[in-house]
């Protein structure tokens, strides 16, 4: 099994972090072991913290020149047998894309922690936003998926960060940590415990690394340097990494199988959380940071009398759609507060019960 | 006390109004508290004013930033103005009196944190514990040995041995102005 | 000879995608059998390139690890690789527009950390894959599809700027000195540090045919003709050397071989 349970990096208790610094904690929890990053507000204290503990434990970490080489150091440092992660915050993600997808299509498992600020441009550096939610999903080109934990709170800055490393793993598959500076910055009692579930990336010689039969299995993933003379390319390529560039059979099954390997799993990635929606008329969607404010005025809400649900994505991708589709059918009306314009650019927008 | 208490430490950026939040958010961690923390951040915390937040609570925190603070804490004019107004009923404002004229009286506690860190250890940057040392000893938010462990942890070098002299004035500090 | 080179070349891969005179092929051929010479192990070996014609000599051909990354940022990909697994030999080979243009800020930053890596940078002076447009290698007043006037811009001297930025084995040779261009590729295998070579391969197809060097004997004589070992070079006069192109080694090869 690739499943393993392994002692916390911490001695168990409670810890007063921050967000940011709980990220670096869960990162090195998971069997992180090699940063590459480059200092962006208000990401920063991940990278400082993840230097350090690196540092104590024999990892590698490497401040880059910039993000674009953040991500491709750490994309072959995961070839290389590490896992690995960068952090940063909205014009690092940008800078960062062309890689990502990268990552995607080479099946690279790596973390990106995105700890989001206002946008757009250099925006307001030190204030929260939520306006990468759909760079992170679309922001590379091409058809492809990703996963995204969305945490609330320093205590899922820390479990999600595992999960993260564990979902990248499991899935080969480049895997956010979607935060944002309010819950970056925000100081926290983290329950540590003393042990850690996590997922090690699959191996079996031979085997070709870029293909499946069964789109739901993932293949397995050989590291550089043990003689499987790997061929890795950003080229459409077939199961033993041979450029293809010219026959569309080949791209399609590619390009289907890496989209399906994530939708098909769906199952065992997306995870949500409902309060109040039995008798619920009215309801509320959200994720990440926002999801506290408006458990707190759904609560006071329901103590005078309205009868107003909760929902929260606890995974942002891939989306969940059946489970909100199904919500939709016994409200009235489903409210989505989030930090950012919405896709409409007008300012929140009302889901329809379909 | 309250299941929920909040608290806002306001001043400019130096006088160690972060690490006040801090120590007392890791001293409430320690006494098994639920705990979140949020203050200034980058250059709004060096050299313009400065704030710095704690919700303690007996339950998990649903909104983990200060609505209405149930204590203030303020170590300048400028804090002093802008946070003195949004204080919940029975609420109390401590102040370092060295910076702060107040214009109101009712909930106010007067502490001369500065001045006493002058006088006593010669290092005006322990007033913020001093400050601290002397809230928790009129409120018992948190215990004076869960603060004491909170320094123990969080400071380093020099500054640890002043720090503990610091949160020796401020429990003591009702019998300083007696003395005066 | 051809037989010998067999057991480093992927099987399965019919041949290179190179034109017909392109030096890219002699290039292929020289770092195999520098590594032939040496008796290294091909597992050991990663070769990372990046985008353009140059990046196509390690991968597929090389029986080897290979990592084929995005545009410009070899590089950096084979920093994260090396630095994780350091008992990899890392080889960066790609071409001038990859390594200088859109990649010229990770070459100077790897320069600058030292790191282990082996970079060879194949420099046809054009944009060879997407058309022939202009590089910033492309040499003053020669005709590119983006300067259909003559490239007004100055070129990069590729070696200085990589030994200011503090590469250790810097060294600059054409495929018309292939004796001498695999001693470099040796000494860079060996060498423990950044080491850099900034290998001259002649594109008959697009620098050639917009500047009357339209076929491969007529660039392969230019780059002859062109190139000057260092040594020649110090009898010249200015305007002389203008016309030039100076090969040999720079940085300080001697204290770090292993």
């Amino acid at each position: 099994m690739a499943w393993k349970r392994i002692k916390a990096s911490l001695p168990p208790g409670r810890y007063y972090l921050s967000g940011n610094e709980a990220v670096a904690e869960g990162a090195i929890a998971a069997g992180c072991r090699f940063y590459g990053g480059y200092p962006i507000t208000p990401s920063s204290e991940t990278m400082e913290r993840m230097a350090h503990r690196l540092g104590q434990i024999g990892g590698i970490f490497v401040q880059m020149e910039d993000e674009l080489s953040s991500i491709a150091a750490v994309i072959g440092a995961s070839w290389a047998g590490a896992k690995a992660m960068t952090a940063t915050s909205g014009p690092g993600l940008s800078l960062m894309m062309e890689n990502i997808g990268y990552a995607t299509f080479t099946e690279t498992p790596c973390i990106i922690v995105d700890i989001q600020r206002a946008g757009p441009a250099t925006g307001q550096a030190t204030r929260v936003g939520s306006g990468d939610i759909m760079q992170a999903k679309w922001g590379s080109h091409g058809d492809y998926q990703i996963i995204a934990v969305s945490p609330w709170s320093v205590q899922e800055m820390y479990d999600g960060t595992i999960r993260a490393f564990n979902f990248a793993e499991r899935y080969r598959v480049p895997t956010f940590v979607l935060g944002d500076e309010a819950v970056g910055h925000l100081r926290e009692t983290l329950e540590i415990k003393p042990w850690v579930r996590v997922f090690d990336r699959k191996k079996s010689r031979g085997r070709p690394p870029f293909d499946s039969k069964n789109p739901r299995q993932i293949p397995p993933m050989p590291t550089f340097g043990e003689g499987e003379t790997l061929l890795v390319t950003g080229s459409t390529h077939d199961g033993h990494g041979i450029r293809r560039t010219d026959d569309p059979k080949v791209h399609s099954r590619l390009v289907r199988r890496l989209n399906d390997k994530i939708l098909l799993n769906q199952q065992h990635i997306v995870d949500t959380e409902e309060f109040f929606i039995e008798d619920s008329v009215l309801t509320v969607l959200c994720y990440g940071f926002t999801a506290r404010s408006a458990l707190t005025a759904v609560k006071e809400l329901r103590e005078e009398g309205h009868r107003v649900g909760f929902m929260r994505l606890k995974t942002l991708w891939p989306f969940p759609h059946e489970r909100v589709a199904q919500l939709s059918q016994g409200v009235e009306k489903i409210f989505v507060p989030e930090m950012n314009r919405g896709p409409g650019g007008r300012g929140g927008h009302e889901i329809q019960p379909v | 006390m309250s299941k929920t208490v909040q608290i806002r430490f306001g001043g400019f950026g130096g006088q160690g109004i972060v690490l006040a939040g801090l120590l007392l958010g890791r001293a409430a961690t320690f006494e098994g508290k639920f705990v979140a923390g949020s203050n200034s951040y980058g250059v709004a915390a060096r050299g313009a004013a400065c704030r710095s937040e704690v919700v303690i609570s007996e339950d998990p925190i649903d909104f983990p930033q200060v609505t209405i603070p149930d204590i203030v804490v303020v170590m300048s004019q400028r804090a002093y103005d802008l946070f003195s107004r949004q204080v919940a009923k029975g609420g109390l404002i401590f102040y370092d009196s060295q910076f702060i004229v107040p214009r109101r009286r009712r909930g106010m506690v007067e502490v001369p944190a500065t001045e006493m860190a002058l006088r006593n250890v010669e290092e005006k940057r322990v007033a913020n514990v001093i400050l601290l040392a002397a809230v928790v000893a009129q409120t018992g938010i948190v215990s004076q040995g869960a603060l004491l462990r909170a320094i123990d942890e969080s400071v380093k070098g020099k500054f640890l041995e002043l720090n503990r002299k610091a949160a020796a004035l401020g429990f003591h500090w009702k019998e300083e102005i007696h003395e005066r | 000879m051809v037989r010998a080179m067999e057991q480093y070349l992927r099987s399965g891969i019919p041949s290179t995608p190179f034109c017909p005179g392109c030096g890219h092929g002699i290039l292929l051929g020289l770092v195999l059998r520098s590594i032939h010479a040496l008796g290294i192990d091909m597992r050991e070996m990663l070769f990372v390139s990046g985008i353009g014609c140059a990046a196509w000599i390690p991968s597929p051909h090389f029986n080897a690890d290979t990592l084929h990354t995005t545009h410009g940022r070899a590089i950096a990909f084979a920093t994260g690789a090396k630095l994780y697994n350091p008992k990899l030999r890392v080889m960066v080979i790609s071409g001038d527009g990859d390594l200088s243009s859109i990649g010229g800020n990770h070459l100077i930053h790897a320069a600058r950390r030292d790191i282990d890596l082996k970079v060879i940078c194949a420099n046809n002076m054009i944009y060879g894959m997407t058309g022939g447009q202009v590089a910033p290698t492309t040499p003053q007043g020669f005709t590119t599809s983006t300067t259909p006037l003559g490239n007004p811009e100055r070129p990069f001297d590729l070696c200085k700027l990589v030994e200011a930025a503090g590469g250790r084995y810097v060294a600059r040779y054409s495929v018309t000195q292939p004796l001498a261009l695999m001693e470099s590729i040796k000494k860079s295998l060996s060498f423990k540090g950044f080491s850099f070579i900034e290998v001259l391969s002649p594109c008959v197809t697009q620098f050639g045919s917009k500047n009357l060097l339209e076929s491969a004997p007529k660039i392969m004589e230019w780059a002859m003709e062109k190139c000057i070992p260092r040594e020649e070079a110090e009898g010249l006069s200015r305007e002389e050397l203008e016309e030039k192109i100076i090969t040999g080694e720079w940085g300080d090869v001697e204290d770090s071989t292993d």
